[in-house]
């Protein structure tokens, strides 16, 4: 089956709603986005089975329902579109980070996917501690930063919040020794935004765009703004912006003439598939809505 | 030096003008400003800036002297119990304000709200208060919270050094060889800054210290007169000839000015939590630490000085909340390129609004110059 599976909670919250307006009005609520899900929930990605899958999450780790309902999306999604692996952009776990937020904030909205054997590998945002990086579901080995490989992809994970010399020179080296067909790079604040609230990161864009465009750097995502958002190519670079796998800016949006495509309606999640030179992208709203779809070519390396 | 010049160095201007070029620069063409910025910085704030420490050690040795400002422990004792009240106040309201919200990272940012901005201080203490017995209380009082701060920063830096033997070995060097130029009787200081202070640079560097700091253990060592107290202007009856504080003038104004143009430039939408908990902990926390330790000390027996009162008092516990040079070099030093630095950065530069609460206060309290009976100047 090449579509999305929209499991929502209706049936029981029909056997309930009698019992006072507003459980009806928010039953209503949920069929009506049950239905724009379902009109909505094509998958438009390859889905071939030796393809690289994975998923985008954002500003996640609140521990509220949005939060839950997009782990449930994602899931359910899960099942037809094969993915193991989760890349996260950070704010991992908002507030407190005693052993049971850790449960509440990410085990338990991604139980389904944890117990499927899907593999999360965190970035740090601004609301996470130390604590996260040898949190084992995490995968961060104990680094701020770090790199890994998944097929033909490397995946170069940085800490935004603080990116020091040190960090800087490591970057460097590991972007110049990777031989790797695609080479995706994720962190928290972006380079590019053009959200309302915070924007672009133009001084962190002044010192890591450059080893972005001289080591062939072809996609990179970042969260912090709390809205889906991907951005026309700049320099030969594809940035999205995908921080609303929990938190929403509802509204936040100010479009400019860099902006491909956005969405500040809802909660939302990525999809992404790279096989040989392509890698197609589809972004996904809580209630199963395809936001933003395609596909990017990579060229030859030099 | 012309007029233009000597009004800048005596009011102080290099960096409020520095300050705002900065912010209208990287507001409007942020790419072309960081761009500069990020090459500049380690240059200003590392080397430059250390010709700036060596001109404050220099003021603060030169008060402590007899005839000084700050001579004698007694006169100090007071500065001193308020600037460590005040510092407990600003660091307990800053981590009480990162308490009711949820960036943790920002913990480690406390330093910088032991900044307290000299020069624009003075500058303020001088316009509200005139020639007041205050003076040399906020002077100390200035000295010891930046002082807290420098040794913090120092420390924290250190935990990063890699080359400590080498370190320790350049700044042995530099030591000795600032030792023996005094022997010398050498009447210039260009050999101490530039020998010296080389070999303690790369030490400080090498050992993981704030290079910045690099002149500070020399300074005793320099040729000098004895002079009233000027903070940055060239006044004193010293023979100027030799002095560093004439030697440095205009290489400090110029640090200055590219040390706020470098650092200060944040764009508007930068704020975030560390921003507002640097504001809390310096307009706040500050000025109630300083009258509480002062309250107590008072309590336990301590004197006020002579002609301080309250009212006055209070109107210098508010000038301290003003972090700005200060506060923006401790940031720098504390947190690297990133949007927490950022946000930081701009609760330094926000701390002005402190010199209109102190303006506002003074008015109201009726001190200094807005004594009844006093009359503006």
């Amino acid at each position: 089956m090449n579509g999305l599976d929209t499991q929502d909670l209706a049936p029981r919250r029909m056997r309930n709603a009698v019992r006072c307006p507003r459980r009806l009005f928010a039953v209503l609520a949920a069929l009506y986005f049950s239905v724009v899900g379902l009109l909505g929930q094509a998958l438009t990605l390859p889905n071939r089975p030796d393809s690289l899958k994975f998923a985008v999450i954002g500003d996640n780790g609140t521990g509220d329902t949005p939060q839950y309902e997009v782990g449930r999306r994602m899931a359910a999604v899960q099942r037809s579109f094969r993915f193991d692996q989760v890349i996260m952009l950070g704010d991992n776990i908002y507030g407190s980070q005693k052993p049971q937020d850790f449960v509440r904030k990410f085990e338990e909205p991604y139980r389904p996917l944890l117990e499927g054997g899907v593999r999360f590998y965190a970035s740090l945002g601004n609301h996470d501690t130390p604590a996260e990086l040898v949190y084992k579901p995490f995968n961060m080995g104990g680094q701020r930063y770090y790199t890994y490989a998944r097929a033909n992809v490397r995946f170069f994970v940085l800490d935004s919040t603080a990116v020091d010399s040190k960090q800087q020179m490591w970057l460097e080296n590991a972007l110049k020794d990777s031989r790797d067909d695609w080479k995706i790079c994720y962190f928290h604040h972006p380079l590019y935004s053009n959200a309302g609230r915070h924007g672009s990161d133009v001084e962190l864009r002044v010192l890591l765009e450059p080893l972005f465009v001289k080591y062939g750097v072809n996609v990179v995502f970042s969260g912090h703004d709390h809205v889906y958002e991907r951005l026309k190519p700049q320099k030969g670079i594809s940035y999205f912006v995908s921080g609303a796998a929990g938190q929403l800016r509802r509204g936040n949006m100010k479009r400019s003439d860099t902006t491909a495509a956005a969405f500040d309606q809802d909660q939302s999640f990525m999809l992404v598939e790279v096989d040989g030179a392509d890698m197609a992208f589809q972004a996904i709203s809580r209630s199963g809505t395809t936001v933003d779809s395609g596909v990017l070519h990579r060229g030859p390396r030099p | 030096m012309n007029r233009a010049w000597r009004f800048a160095i005596e009011h102080l201007l290099a960096v409020p003008v520095g300050v705002v070029v900065a912010l209208v620069w990287a507001n409007a063409a942020a790419e072309s400003y960081f761009t500069l910025s990020l090459a500049l910085s380690f240059a200003v704030n590392n080397v430059g800036m250390a010709l700036f420490f060596a001109l404050v050690t220099q003021e603060v040795i030169e008060e402590m002297v007899p005839g000084g400002a700050l001579h004698t422990w007694r006169r100090a004792m007071l500065p001193i119990v308020a600037a460590i009240g005040g510092t407990i106040g600003a660091i307990g309201v800053y981590h009480g304000y990162l308490l009711m919200g949820d960036e943790p990272v920002l913990t480690s940012g406390w330093p910088v709200v032991c900044a307290i901005d000299g020069g624009v201080s003075y500058f303020l203490v001088r316009a509200l208060l005139g020639r007041h017995r205050a003076t040399p209380f906020l002077l100390f009082l200035v000295i010891v919270s930046d002082g807290i701060g420098l040794v913090t920063i120092g420390l924290h830096q250190a935990v990063a050094g890699l080359h400590v033997a080498a370190g320790a070995a350049a700044i042995l060097a530099g030591l000795g060889a600032s030792l023996a130029l005094a022997r010398s009787r050498r009447t210039t200081l260009w050999p101490h800054v530039l020998i010296s202070g080389t070999l303690l640079w790369w030490g400080f560097w090498w050992s993981g210290l704030h290079p910045a700091l690099a002149l500070v253990p020399i300074v005793p060592f320099l040729p000098r007169a004895p002079r009233d107290l000027n903070l940055l202007t060239d006044e004193g009856p010293h023979n100027s000839a030799v002095h560093l504080e004439h030697a440095l003038r205009i290489p400090v104004q110029l640090v200055l000015f590219l040390f706020a143009l470098v650092n200060a430039g944040v764009l508007v939408r930068g704020y975030g939590t560390g921003t507002w908990a640097v504001l809390a902990g310096t307009m706040i926390g500050r000025p109630f630490g300083i009258l509480a330790a002062v309250g107590l000390s008072v309590q336990l027996g301590l004197r006020l000085p002579s002609q301080v009162g309250w009212r006055e008092l209070s109107v210098v516990a508010l000038i301290t909340s003003i972090g700005l040079t200060f506060g923006l070099f401790f940031a720098t030093a504390v947190f690297p390129v990133g949007p927490v630095l950022t946000e930081l950065k701009m609760g330094a530069l926000l701390t002005i609004a402190g010199a209109l609460v102190a303006t506002a206060a003074a008015w109201l309290l009726g001190a200094g110059r807005f004594a009844r009976g006093a009359g503006l100047n």
